[in-house]
């Protein structure tokens, strides 16, 4: 497809998205959809720039969507305003993944992701510990809660992810990054800052994690217990999102959430807790069997069907 | 004086376990160079079998344990048929751990979810008659299945180790763990070896939930914190060192029994994580590893 | 005998060989010679089952070999010293024996095999209790052999032998190596970068040139060829001189 071709689909896309809520009711089942379908988008990109880009799997990613989420919760509540609460809360997942990606990024990948997700469990504790009752914003918050700025506020938080994404991955640190993940090795020898990269790479995965736990927390005001913000399951859909769409492509974590969101809300009521399973075995089905994602060999496929015409 | 003979028992007793649970674990890893992180949901499972035999049939839990080895190991072979020997095919070792990372986060997603849904997410333990009984030892108290558990992990540590270094199959899994390559060539049918340890080591994650379910207690979401114990021990053995890995247990289990003088025993994961990091940082190739 | 018929072989999309065929006769000591690079430890990986064929076939006694595990290729009596040795460094000399007899009719009579091993490299049986992983280059290339010929082999395939060993060490080896060939009838699939020692011990010779034959022949004729003269040997054309 042409490049302006492509560019005019998205701001269509963009304008429908930006225009539609203004326009019409769309009742405040579909909006918390959308909304959590931001969420998952912004979290799926960050997974998407060290896991799918760099290559290091990172199985704790929660615990940088969790930080910001509860820092945000409380600045908010502190009184600070959302737009500087959210940033804040932000740079505290940066803080965090500079702790645990400089001592493990050096070393080989099972390293970072067992300490990534150690990580997440140990947040899990202590935060469970800490706060064992519930916590939530005063009440005159639910008063005017209203979806409308969560919702463009998450259209906006997409759109930035999404462009990081795609301008890191156009610049030298992208092409470094590719490097690192087809062959640390080689990438090493032709002389490229593998642990450098690695690093910048993480640590722009974990602004925009914490970007999107800053939502969620914009998003929900009361938390029958606040560690619920570390639960893994964040970590599998963002997980399930990017295989799905196809890791390391652009478009790939945007299709794997709406994907996700849609087949979840289908399966969600019908099946119960049952669709979870089929969700862990339909990714080990793409992990294992399509290296590409469902989009991405889809793609494939029809590129070599039309090479055979050819 | 008392607290801290005290303190050292505690630390043996959950140390020998943890060497216990770092065993299987470390095997996968070494013989196969995969990662397994749902090693942790196969011990949760391994307690929850010797569980229901015991609320279903009142068979004492450690009576169970060859039956919970036994179902244990054919979930073993089951994940490498399934899950792991198809990512055999990719060339690449870093590629096969990256993945082997991935869909085993997936079986963990996946029996995490089965347990919960078999036997909900409540804490479960075993008691038995004798599960209060202690004795004396210099003035501290050692509980009964504590000392169990205790004998159990070295049998299954000194078994291991009699397996792979005085049986053939035990000299081909050392031999594919070092070049599997090489050892094709000589003749040893490695798909088969792998098979067979991801069965033993499954089994060995079976026996550990036993000890664990009839010494503490298990609910399904332990298993990742299992998980991180195993690493923990993995990394402080070394690499691939099977026969540091009680020894390895034992130095996290004694640290962690001194910590909870100081700190509440609520925080024994946070301080896994960060012996695991200082250990990364200072020793990456375990604390028994000679100047290299 | 072993047939090779028209092979290609590729890493993944990249081609090593092309339309490679030859064959072994029974009791032959054969030589495979070509630069560095040529696709001569190819060749090798490849008989051995470690790559897979596209195109072609390798059968050995009306066998085809090209679709077996590895392990089931020793058990058709084909063994292999990989470049580089690859010993189990970690294992002790004489696990590391024992691991070459993993096939089941070989490990029945292994500890026959054993005492005729010792008798090839006495200095194994000195060393036997020692991790493989301390002994000197030229004993771990004893012990490479060794254990390939635990597997009680018809075919040994060896790779690089003479690399980085002494001149004297190497001589010995050849004897030892002939000396099996006569004996025991064992056939040898031999690959050399030292051109000279290879086509002096072989009956035959193949030439391979960027993952094709292009030449064989009895090894005497082969090693008075005026291109294997020139292109191997670094000697300039008779006319020349
Ligand atoms: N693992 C590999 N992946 C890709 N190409 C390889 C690999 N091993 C060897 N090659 C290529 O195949 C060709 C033949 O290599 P090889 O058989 O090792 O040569 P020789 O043993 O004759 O020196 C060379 O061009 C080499 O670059
Ligand atoms: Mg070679």
């Amino acid at each position: 497809m042409a490049h302006w071709k492509k560019l005019s689909i998205l701001t269509l896309i963009l304008a429908l998205l930006a225009i539609v809520p203004l326009v019409m009711e769309l009742g405040s089942n579909v909006m918390n959809v959308m909304v959590t379908l931001f969420i998952y988008i912004i979290l799926a990109q960050s997974w998407n720039l060290i896991g799918g880009y760099t290559g290091q799997v990172n199985l704790g990613i929660v615990a940088f969507f969790g930080i910001s989420a509860m820092v945000t919760h409380f600045l908010w509540k502190a009184g600070a305003p959302i737009y500087l609460a959210i940033p804040t809360g932000s740079l505290s997942s940066v803080v965090l993944a500079a702790l645990i990606g400089l001592p493990t990024l050096r070393l080989r990948g099972m390293y970072f992701a067992v300490g990534t997700l150690a990580l997440a469990q140990a947040a899990q504790t202590i935060v469970a510990n800490i706060f064992t009752r519930s916590v939530s914003m005063p009440g005159s918050f639910s008063a005017t809660y209203s979806l409308m700025p969560r919702y463009y506020l998450g259209l906006i938080m997409v759109v930035i992810a999404i462009t990081v994404v795609y301008v890191i991955t156009r610049t030298k640190i992208g092409l470094a990054m590719v490097a690192i993940r087809d062959d640390e090795q080689a990438a090493q020898v032709t002389g490229v800052r593998v642990f450098k990269y690695k690093v910048i790479a993480f640590l722009i995965s974990g602004i925009l994690a914490g970007l999107a736990g800053g939502l969620y927390a914009y998003v929900r005001l009361s938390f029958w217990q606040i560690s619920i913000v570390f639960s893994p399951s964040w970590t599998f859909d963002a997980l399930l999102a990017v295989v799905i769409g196809g890791a390391g492509t652009l478009a790939g974590p945007v299709i794997g959430s709406v994907f996700l969101v849609v087949i979840s809300e289908i399966f969600a009521n019908t099946l119960g807790q049952a669709h979870l399973i089929l969700f862990g075995l339909l990714f080990i089905l793409v992990v294992i069997y399509f290296p590409y994602g469902l989009i991405g060999s889809v793609d494939r496929i029809h590129q070599l069907i039309t090479r055979v015409r050819k | 004086m008392n607290a801290v003979i005290q303190t050292i028992l505690i630390g043996i007793v959950i140390g020998a376990l943890y060497g216990l649970v770092g065993l299987g674990f470390g095997l996968i890893m070494g013989v196969m160079k995969f990662v397994n992180i749902a090693h942790g949901s196969f011990i949760i499972i391994g307690g929850y079998i010797a569980y229901w035999v015991f609320t279903l049939w009142g068979v004492d839990p450690f009576l169970s344990i060859p039956a919970v080895m036994f179902v244990m190991f054919f979930m073993g072979l089951i994940l490498y048929r399934l899950v792991l020997s198809p990512l055999l095919k990719y060339p690449r070792a870093e590629m096969r751990i990256d993945k082997s990372l991935l869909v085993t986060f997936g079986v963990t997603w996946i029996l995490d979810n089965v347990v919960t849904m078999l036997w909900t997410s409540d804490t479960r333990s075993i008691v038995t008659a004798y599960t209060g009984t202690t004795f004396n030892v210099f003035g501290a108290r050692l509980g009964l299945t504590g000392l169990i558990g205790l004998v159990i992990a070295v049998l299954v540590a000194v078994a291991l180790q009699l397996l792979l270094t005085r049986t053939y199959f035990g000299k081909h899994v050392r031999a594919a763990t070092e070049d599997s390559g090489a050892a094709s060539l000589s003749g040893v049918n490695v798909q088969r070896t792998y098979l067979i340890s991801c069965g033993i080591a499954a089994a060995m994650a079976g026996v550990a939930g036993v000890v664990i379910v009839s010494c503490y207690s298990i609910a399904p979401s332990m298993g990742l914190s299992w998980l991180l114990t195993a690493m923990v021990v993995i990394v402080l053995a070394g690499e691939g060192n099977i026969a540091y890995m009680l020894p390895a247990g034992l130095i996290l289990g004694l640290i962690q029994a001194i910590s909870t003088l100081f700190i509440s025993c609520a925080y024994q994961q946070p301080i896994s994580l960060i012996i695991f990091i200082l250990v990364l940082m200072f020793k990456p190739n375990g604390l028994f590893a000679r100047g290299r | 005998m072993l047939e090779i018929s028209h092979i290609d072989v590729y890493y993944g999309d990249l081609q090593a060989l092309w339309d490679v065929s030859l064959t072994i006769g029974d009791g032959e000591i054969v030589t495979l010679v070509g630069s560095n690079g040529a696709g001569k430890s190819t060749l090798m990986k490849t008989i051995s089952g470690l790559l897979k064929i596209r195109a072609g076939y390798i059968d050995c006694d009306s066998i085809r070999l090209d679709r077996l595990p590895v392990h089931r290729i020793v058990e058709q009596g084909i063994s292999m010293v990989p470049e580089g040795r690859r010993i189990f460094p970690q294992m002790s000399v004489l696990e590391n024996l024992e691991m070459g007899a993993s096939i089941n009719p070989a490990r029945k009579v292994r500890q026959h095999t054993l005492k005729r091993i010792y008798e090839l490299f006495p200095i194994l049986k000195d060393r036997a209790k020692q991790l493989a992983g301390t002994l000197s280059g030229g004993e771990q290339q004893m012990l490479a052999i060794g254990r390939a010929l635990m597997s009680q082999p018809k075919i040994l395939l060896i790779d690089e032998m003479s690399l980085g060993l002494s001149p004297l060490l190497v001589q010995e080896f050849c004897r030892v190596i002939k000396g099996i060939n006569k004996l025991s009838k064992l056939t040898v699939f031999l690959v050399e970068q030292d051109v000279q020692l290879a086509l002096s011990m072989a009956h035959r010779g193949y030439v391979i040139e960027n993952g094709r034959i292009v030449g064989q022949g009895e090894a005497k004729e082969l090693l008075c060829s005026e291109e294997i003269k020139e292109a191997y040997l670094g000697m300039e054309k008779a006319d020349k001189t």
